[in-house]
């Protein structure tokens, strides 16, 4: 809008503020927790900034000890990073072809339904079944076996999102590709994929974020540092007679950075990706 | 040699008929029109011919050999789709050159005739940018530009030009026909406009519920239509359709006092009383003097408008409508009764109850 009265304008900024603050204010806070020292964050009334900036958390945290809370918690950053990778890699893999399969033969759209509802299930439900098969599988304990587990939750949802971002490519231009002489995995690699990059991106970010944030399955499935991830590790801190606020919250700073990290490759990959071809063609 | 035959072709979908038996044959450098509604399976008819649908029956042949089962990169054809379906992500070169990239043309032959098309085409100024930078008419060219880069034996448009604006249309329609006469290619070329139909076609085959209602050159689906159909789908303002009774060789309009003589051979085919339509182009009606003894009507003039090139003069005769083409400077008075002369040599007659021509 051109014409805009000031107190509009301030009112617009003041909303947008508000939501700002809300939405950064738990993560500021967590911030701020972690470089406190324990004095300060005991004190009544409560300091809102630290009187002395302690960073030593970071340093026990990513010492490397041996048998320290650094090995453990590094170890279980190790393993996060392995099972949500590997969950999200396979789940894109296993949902591209499927996901074209369902976009383009509409009458086999059901199975995938099916499997979404799956999801209806709670966790809990499948608790057993899953802990029983992968003890048969010699898989307890074990990031293969935990990226498994994660993989069934992912792929149908990855599957789903990237049917959505194929169903917006017109059928045409695949036609179009076919009368040109493209075989189906030229048509899959030269069109359809760079097209649908942006989707599978957004399917790949919310895919690692969902295997990374899962706490259920892997307290369940886990017992030590060979597997344990991230959220368990973090939960173990807390699990003492003692807990050190600050150190839950250093970790819950480390345990942002990896997401946040893929998040901002993905983003620039994609901006990569779209501007290099309108550029060079 | 034909270029193109379909033989008996159908199509159902579980139990509705899509396509009920199409023959057609199409020598090489004819410009064939499917002409029809939407529905009608013109772009069913299309796809099949590109191999994009198979027939659930009969044969396709092109060039003498049965295409049936043969995958569209081999059939020798090339389309021109309605959205264009041009690669996003690839430049206009890439996307002319694509179905030579696909064929393993070398690079350096490919871009020479790249350069080629896009000369005809004059787009060479655009041949670095992305689809998404062309403005609607620069898109068609760069899609027409695919087709013709592979030089096919036949060329398909799917209602080509039917996302253009009206004054880009015609320019691009002009084009399309200078383009077949340079090139002498067999075209087959979908559209429900009846106009393009009747500027682009050597013959135009007027498609209805999945049959072919008339199979010919446009002069002749203009002026001596097979059917109702035809005569009321081709023309603009549409032909007249007048409900009437013929009696000792007059055809007397319903709900009029009016008759219209037929002339001698029309007579001769529409023997005794019986219902007829009379059909008559709104351009072969002009202005009677009141004591003109000649062939005329007299009808209620309701609604005068002014196109520029003419005057559309809609009036009724009891309760049928009257569309009458006349020069802009005719005087018609709105609301006055008018009579209107009809040239005799421009009459259809169809039977009313087959709807056939007689």
């Amino acid at each position: 809008m051109e014409r805009r009265s000031l107190t509009a304008t301030i009112l617009v900024h003041l909303a947008a503020l508000v939501l700002l603050v809300v939405i950064l204010a738990p993560v500021v806070w967590l911030f701020v927790m972690s470089i406190s020292s324990t004095p300060d964050l005991i004190a009544k009334p409560l300091h809102w900034w630290p009187d002395t900036v302690d960073l030593s958390r970071y340093g026990v945290l990513l010492s490397s000890v041996a048998n320290s809370a650094g090995e453990a918690f590094v170890a279980s950053l190790f393993n996060s990073i392995k099972v949500a990778g590997m969950a999200t890699v396979v789940a894109l893999i296993v949902a591209v072809p499927s996901a074209w399969a369902v976009s383009r033969t509409p009458s086999v759209g059901w199975s995938l339904y099916a499997v979404i509802a799956t999801y209806m299930l709670p966790p809990v439900a499948l608790a057993v079944p899953l802990y029983m098969t992968l003890a048969w599988a010699g898989l307890l304990n074990n990031v293969f076996g935990l990226a498994l587990v994660y993989l069934t939750i992912l792929a149908p949802f990855t599957t789903w999102l990237i049917k959505s971002g194929f169903d917006s490519i017109p059928r045409e231009i695949e036609s179009a590709a076919t009368l040109d002489g493209a075989r189906l995995d030229q048509i899959l690699r030269l069109i359809t994929l760079p097209l649908a990059a942006p989707v599978m991106a957004t399917a790949a970010l919310f895919a690692f974020l969902l295997a990374w944030d899962e706490f259920f399955y892997a307290l369940l499935f886990t017992s030590d540092q060979r597997a344990k991830t991230l959220t368990v590790a973090i939960a173990d801190l807390a699990g003492g007679r003692v807990s050190d606020y600050g150190l839950i919250a250093t970790a819950g700073v480390l345990a942002a950075l990896p997401p946040l990290l893929v998040g901002l490759f993905m983003q620039r990959a994609l901006i990569a990706g779209l501007t290099s071809g309108g550029v060079k063609g | 040699m034909s270029a193109l035959e379909l033989i008996n072709v159908r199509k159902r979908y579980g139990t509705v008929e899509t396509l009920k038996g199409i023959d057609l044959s199409l020598s090489s450098g004819e410009f064939l029109v499917l002409l029809g509604p939407s529905g009608c399976g013109k772009s069913t008819l299309l796809n099949i011919i590109a191999g994009l649908a198979e027939a659930t029956e009969g044969d396709v042949r092109i060039g003498d050999r049965s295409v049936t089962g043969v995958h569209p990169k081999d059939r020798d054809i090339a389309m021109v789709f309605q959205s264009y379906a041009l690669y996003p992500n690839m430049s206009v070169a890439r996307n002319i050159g694509f179905g030579l990239e696909m064929r393993n043309v070398p690079a350096a032959k490919r871009t020479e005739a790249v350069q080629k098309t896009a000369r005809m085409l004059q787009i060479e100024n655009l041949l670095t940018r992305k689809p998404s930078e062309l403005s609607g008419g620069q898109r068609q060219r760069v899609a027409i530009g695919r087709a013709l880069v592979r030089d096919p034996q036949i060329f398909l448009f799917d209602e080509p030009l039917s996302n253009l604006d009206a004054k880009l249309r015609m320019e691009t329609r002009t084009e399309l026909k200078r383009l077949h006469q340079i090139l002498g290619t067999t075209i087959v070329y979908v559209t429900h406009d009846q106009i393009e139909a009747m500027t682009l076609a050597t013959r135009i085959a007027v498609m209805r519920d999945g049959h072919i209602e008339q199979l010919a050159a446009p002069d002749e689906i203009y002026n001596r239509p097979a059917t109702r159909y035809v005569a009321s789908f081709v023309g603009s303002p549409p032909m007249n359709m007048l409900n009437a009774t013929v009696i000792d060789g007059v055809a007397r309009i319903d709900g009029s006092l009016d008759g219209v003589p037929l002339p001698p051979e029309l007579r001769k085919r529409a023997v005794g009383a019986r219902s007829v339509i009379v059909g008559i182009r709104p351009e072969n009606l002009s202005l009677a003097p009141t004591d003109d003894s000649g062939f005329n009507i007299e009808a209620k003039v309701e609604v005068v408008e002014l196109t520029g090139p003419e005057l559309v003069v809609t009036s009724t005769i009891g309760s049928q409508r009257l569309t009458a083409s006349l020069p802009p400077k005719s005087k018609v008075t709105v609301g006055a009764s008018q009579r209107f002369g009809i040239d005799a040599s421009a009459l259809h007659v169809f039977d009313k109850a087959t709807e056939k021509r007689i």
